[in-house]
């Protein structure tokens, strides 16, 4: 070895054998080895051990995964013990009271007004929103039309609004049922992976109302009506933030509409 | 989340296969990543890094530990004795079987953190610096730990070494 050259430690060969070294490294490391044959035996021996390793356990990869490990599974499986349909009519109830929503508990007519609008929050939250993996429809990025499409079913103009200001980017929209007819939904993502998600149905009511808090099991929301249509935010956040960020919502949407 | 949850799919065969290589059983090592699913799912927000294998890996080898742990205290409990000798998918020729199988039996018989050590980096190919935040150890300890185990493996496979079985001992 030259002068040169610099000094070939233990943690080398490790690394030449995981192959971790730059090639310049990795040029300097074969050409001790072959000055070196005892180090040579022993990195072949490690680079044999590896190999065997790797094969001894490379089937695994290709094991058919049991259902018990589907990710989708289990976090349906997490959200159900969480979020109980009991629990979601509970609250409903708690939050406006036997008047509206418990009529509709006892089995006569689905809520109105706000408290309808929370239990389709509720339901749509829980089935669309909560999926890890196709909470939208439409992405972000066919914001065109995602807004034409939605706008004609709703036979008004909808956009999603912009939450950047709040750290929340557009992850895409989609269509929901409620027993009214067609609402849209936008769903809203942060920086920490939580969910927003924003609501709008047309409604019948012509009558504004303030933004009111409303109980959607493991989230708060908030809700209000606003020139014949009904919105509902939803996330995981606290209820100054959700009521900014619902105050900036119906902001936008005036403005759209 | 999406991206998240999408990388944590994306993980579930290694954290079996480092399991199966743990525990050598299928079942404990399938419930070992259900439980490390599991606590993953409740911990999301715990991750910084885009890369969530690292923080996967660590949250199993945290409940392994404790696992261990929990068996040490327990008589009767799961050991690592308990080869499920169908654990071992072996492909490939019967030389590669036989070598394989050798590998394997011989790895039981390094002290279990530098098992780890040598499972995380030749067979999950996690760097150095990653295999020392997943086992909680400075990046030197982890190069020591590399290096002898890989030598006693290396000694015991050429049958110079005591094969004197280090199954339990997880620090």
């Amino acid at each position: 070895m030259s002068e040169t050259e610099r000094v070939i430690s233990e943690d080398d060969l490790h690394a030449y054998v995981d192959g971790r070294l730059s090639s310049t490294r990795a040029h300097e490391v074969e050409l001790y080895l072959q000055a070196y044959p005892d180090a040579a035996a022993r990195v072949a021996d490690y680079q044999a051990q590896r190999e065997a390793l790797r094969a001894a356990f490379a089937p695994r990869l290709a094991e058919p995964l049991p259902s018990a490990l589907n990710l989708g599974r289990l976090i349906e499986a997490r959200l159900a013990r969480r979020r109980a349909p009991w629990r979601v009519a509970a609250g409903v109830v708690l939050a406006f009271g036997l008047g509206g929503a418990g009529g509709w508990i006892l089995g006569a007519l689905p809520p109105r007004g706000i408290p309808a609008l929370a239990r389709e929050a509720a339901m749509s939250y829980a089935v669309y929103v909560a999926d890890p993996h196709r909470p939208v429809e439409l992405r972000a990025t066919q914001r065109g039309v995602m807004i034409r499409w939605l706008s004609r079913r709703l036979d008004r103009t909808v956009a999603p609004p912009d939450l950047s200001a709040f750290g929340y980017r557009l992850l895409g929209g989609r269509l929901v049922a409620t027993e009214r007819g067609a609402a849209a939904l936008f769903v809203y993502e942060s920086n920490h992976a939580t969910r927003l998600a924003v609501f709008v149905r047309p409604m019948a009511a012509r009558d504004s109302t303030r933004i009111k808090l409303i109980d959607v099991g493991e989230h708060d929301g908030c809700a209000w009506i606003d020139r014949g249509a009904g919105y509902t935010v939803v996330g995981a956040e606290p209820y100054d933030r959700l009521l900014g960020l619902s105050r900036q919502v119906r902001k936008q949407a005036r403005a759209t509409g | 989340m999406p991206g998240t949850l999408q990388g944590i799919e994306a993980c579930i065969p290694a954290l079996r296969r480092y399991a199966l290589a743990l525990l050598r059983s299928r079942q404990d090592a399938d419930d070992l990543v259900h439980d490390t699913l599991l606590r993953a799912l409740d911990r999301l927000h715990t991750n910084r890094e885009d890369d969530v294998r690292p923080w996967l890996f660590a949250i199993m080898h945290n409940l392994f530990v404790s696992q261990l742990r929990r068996a040490r205290t327990r008589p009767g409990g799961p050991t690592l004795e308990n080869v499920d000798e169908g654990a071992l998918g072996i492909a490939g020729t019967q030389e590669d079987a036989l070598r394989s199988r050798d590998v394997v039996r011989s790895l039981d018989l390094l002290p279990p953190e530098q098992r780890v050590v040598l499972l995380l980096i030749s067979i999950e190919d996690l760097s150095y610096a990653e295999t020392a935040r997943v086992l909680g150890i400075p990046v030197g300890t982890v190069m020591s730990r590399l290096a002898r185990g890989r030598e006693r493996l290396r000694q015991i496979m050429r049958g110079e070494a005591p094969a004197r079985p280090y199954l339990r001992r997880v620090k």
